[in-house]
């Protein structure tokens, strides 16, 4: 074979005016010594010479009857075909799509068959989003949504006209909507190319590409503390404290995020768990007892009124954001104290004085926009019973193929020693056994992006496949 | 039987395209970047560099009887040169998709001049051109991009698939013949010479046969990868095709090869090209490691020789004679092969 390694190629998504021109031309310009191909839409303009630029149009090949899963993109086929025949490789091929083009025909192209498996790479899908006007079509466009959906690197384009809450605003929802895709925020589409080509962002190789943060599933607790306290009545304190002692801090980090108050602002949720001890098998046990207990009827307790450990969702009703509540503790420990709003100010007070949280933990937890297009990660230990999961998989992808745009993970299977690597889209699937675990653990790292996911059941049918 | 070096010669690119005159007396060979050269067919001698077109030439085509080639580009022109003056002649316009098919229509039915046509293809486009470069019939557009002409041998129609089907034009009114559905991509269009078959290499991957007389359609299936490899022998009676570490051989004749299992001639690597002799009955299979096989399909032990090229071929050719074999290849050299003993 002449041609070993594959060619990498970049798909450039986003709607009109986003920037995918400014983009392209910034690429090509930039990217000197570089013999890359363009393959533009039928509006496409980009102006750079001494480049291959291919105009196309796009055309829709129904590979089975309408399924939208095995829908490819027919002019790529054939153009793709043709950049193979050089004598000198291509370094990459950059494909625009149109505005309102749906990427999931251009990715599935590459699944299409062994030999474009083989001669190339999709490197990676780019959408670029107008941070300023993307509001307008978000919530109407179904094209905008998949756009997001479908994408390994998002770029929040035109960040200048728009006021840091409102860019914050809208990365925590595109955030929410494709949570595996790596996020930048530009003016005039200005990146370093080095996050835009060759980021093997399609194929996921390591579990750590994937945010962690974005893995944390949505618990309808937003923050987590744990204190050792000894038995006796104690004082559980919300509000800022008279004597200036500091609580617990609640990082956010996201600079001008807008944090409004959900529900009645005089109104806290709190669960008190005890816990054996700190370690995460420990933390784990009681936070998935706290998820239990917020979905339970609430216990309101008025200023003065006490509380108790255990399952009980407590309501605290606050006077102007403060409240002092006897809290009584029979058995020295470990206390985990969950609360609903991560906004105020808790304390707990031993004989007067604030005890220091041991451990905290905040949970992202989102109240703003309920998009239909959202992911989903799943992260746990363990082995994989390899037929089971084949047959999960195998499934989930007949039964909702057609609404998982992508699919990203690195497996552990009991009885290998290397990490299966797998990504789909739709229904198209590819595994391979990548490198070994090594001395690493061995932990399933998998996330789903699409339409009208069902969090509860992807978990409990992955959890089922585990050895 | 051995297969000896004739001539060889380099070209700046890819060898996309090559094609023998109808006298034998030259090869032209079309490069990816677009230059086509002309070659003596007797030492190699380069007799002419034609500009080709820019951006790159998807393919030529020799008329049948004249010396006269036509090339496709990606400019979205037919070009026609006339090989003794080395001349640019005329050019024709397609609708600026590339020009990826084209075909004149055989010799057997071009005794009078006036039936000798051209038939391009360019996106979805369809249109046959005379000889002069002028536009004889413009087809209306298909439903998706052409991807591979053939002309029936005896000229009465062309045969023209895409995506979901092959139409059969009336190469004489122009009106539509048949249309057999198909319900997936085909790569490759070919005709037995005795005019019954007509054979898609496809996508999902297979070939399908049709009997265009009879109504009649077969569904071969069972192939590692896309067909795109097709070639008849002069009997009709073997179908070659690639699709594999194989070349596989289909028994064409009575009813056709449904139930009949296939001749299996093996490969190291993919098979890139497969090409029956005109008059004689040797197969030229060649395949992605270079190695390029001769084939007597009917003998017990068929390989009758090999050849190891630095690379993969791109194309083959059978001289009009059978007696020299053109090559391309990947990496731009041509080899001419001479088929002794």
């Amino acid at each position: 074979m002449s041609n070993d390694t594959p060619i990498p190629v970049t798909v450039l998504t986003g709607f009109l005016g986003a920037g995918k021109t400014t983009l392209l031309n910034r690429i090509l310009s930039e990217q000197h010594g570089k013999k890359l191909a363009v393959i533009e839409n039928e509006f496409g303009e980009v102006g750079v010479d001494n480049q291959l630029v291919i105009q196309s149009d796009e055309e829709i090949f129904e590979m089975n009857n309408g399924c939208i899963c095995c829908s490819v993109r027919g002019d790529l086929i054939r153009i793709l075909g043709r950049l193979m025949k050089r004598k000198d490789k291509l370094d990459g091929i950059l494909i625009e799509t149109t505005g309102l083009a749906d990427p999931g025909p251009v990715a599935q192209t590459f699944f299409t068959d062994d030999e474009m498996r083989t001669r190339f790479r999709l490197d990676s899908i780019v959408t670029l989003v107008d941070a300023k006007h993307v509001v307008q079509h978000i919530d109407s466009s179904p094209e905008v949504k998949k756009q997001i959906g479908f994408a390994d690197v998002i770029i929040l384009n035109k960040t200048d006209l728009v006021t840091p809450a409102e860019l914050s605003a809208l990365e925590y929802r595109v955030h929410k909507m494709n949570g595996a895709a790596k996020l930048h925020r530009t003016q005039n589409a200005a990146i370093d190319l080095q996050h835009v080509l060759n980021v093997g962002g399609f194929n996921l190789s390591r579990a750590t590409e994937l945010d962690p943060e974005f893995l944390a599933p949505d618990y309808p607790f937003e923050w987590a503390g744990a204190y050792l306290l000894p038995a006796g009545a104690h004082d559980l304190v919300i509000g800022h404290c008279d004597h200036g002692h500091e609580g617990h801090d609640h990082a956010h980090d996201h600079e001008g995020h807008t944090h409004h108050h959900h529900g009645n602002e005089n109104e806290l949720d709190i669960v008190i768990m005890p816990v054996k001890s700190l370690d995460e098998k420990d933390l784990a046990a009681a936070r998935e007892a706290a998820v239990l207990v917020f979905a339970d009827w609430e216990n309101r307790v008025k200023p003065g009124e006490s509380v108790t450990p255990g399952g009980t969702l407590h309501r605290l009703l606050l006077d102007h954001g403060h409240g002092h509540y006897p809290l009584t503790i029979a058995q020295p420990g470990h206390y985990l104290v969950f609360e609903g709003c991560g906004e105020e100010p808790l304390h707990i007070q031993v004989a007067g004085e604030n005890v220091r949280p041991s451990w905290q933990e905040d949970y992202e937890h989102h109240h703003s926009h309920d998009d239909e297009v959202s992911s989903v990660g799943i992260s746990t230990p363990g082995d994989l019973d390899g037929k089971r999961l084949n047959d999960w998989i195998g499934n989930l992808l007949k039964t909702k193929g057609g609404d998982i745009y992508r699919m990203k993970g690195v497996l552990a299977v009991k009885g290998s020693p290397n990490r299966l690597v797998f990504q789909g889209v739709h229904m198209l699937f590819d595994a391979k056994f990548d490198k070994p675990w090594g001395a690493s653990p061995r932990t399933n790292t998998l996330v789903f992006i699409g339409k009208n996911l069902d969090r509860t059941a992807l978990n409990e049918g992955f959890k089922a496949c585990l050895a | 039987m051995n297969l000896a070096k004739h001539w060889a010669a380099t070209l700046d690119d890819y060898v996309i395209d090559l094609g023998w005159s109808s006298d034998g007396s030259l090869l032209a060979t079309a490069s990816a970047a677009g230059p086509v050269s002309l070659f003596a067919a007797d030492d190699g001698a380069k007799t002419a560099t034609l500009p080709g077109h820019d951006d790159g030439t998807n393919c030529l085509t020799w008329h049948p009887s004249q010396p006269l080639l036509a090339t496709g580009g990606q400019d979205g022109k037919v070009k026609f040169w006339d090989a003794p003056s080395a001349q640019h002649t005329a050019s024709a316009e397609l609708g600026g998709a590339w020009v990826e098919h084209l075909a004149w229509r055989s010799a057997g039915s071009t005794a009078q001049p006036s039936q000798s046509l051209l038939a391009a293809a360019a996106g979805r486009n369809l249109a046959v051109f005379n000889p002069d470069g002028s536009t004889r019939h413009a087809f209306p557009p298909a439903p998706k991009t052409i991807s591979a002409l053939a002309w029936q041998p005896a000229g009465g129609a062309l045969a023209a698939a895409y995506f979901g089907g092959v139409c059969l034009w009336d190469a004489d009114d122009f009106v539509v013949q048949k249309e057999f559905a198909y319900a997936n991509g085909i790569h490759a269009l070919v005709w037995s010479p005795d005019n019954r078959w007509l054979v898609s290499g496809n996508q999902d991957p297979s070939v399908h046969l049709w009997l265009p007389e009879q109504n009649d359609e077969f569904h071969m299936s069972g192939y590692e990868s896309k067909v795109k490899e097709l070639s008849f022998d002069r009997d009709s009676h073997w179908l070659a095709t690639g699709g594999g570490r194989d070349a596989c051989l289909w028994d064409c004749t009575g009813k056709g090869p449904e139930g009949r299992e296939p001749t299996m001639l093996p490969h190291e690597a993919k098979v890139c090209a497969v090409a029956f002799q005109h008059t004689h009955g040797l197969l030229a299979t060649a395949s992605q490691d270079g190695t390029l096989h001769l084939w007597s399909p009917e003998r017990k032990q068929p390989l009758r020789a090999t050849v190891k090229m630095p690379a993969p071929a791109t194309k083959l050719a059978w001289s009009p004679d059978d007696r020299l074999l053109a090559v391309g290849s990947e990496k731009g050299i041509v080899y001419v092969l001479k088929c002794e003993g």
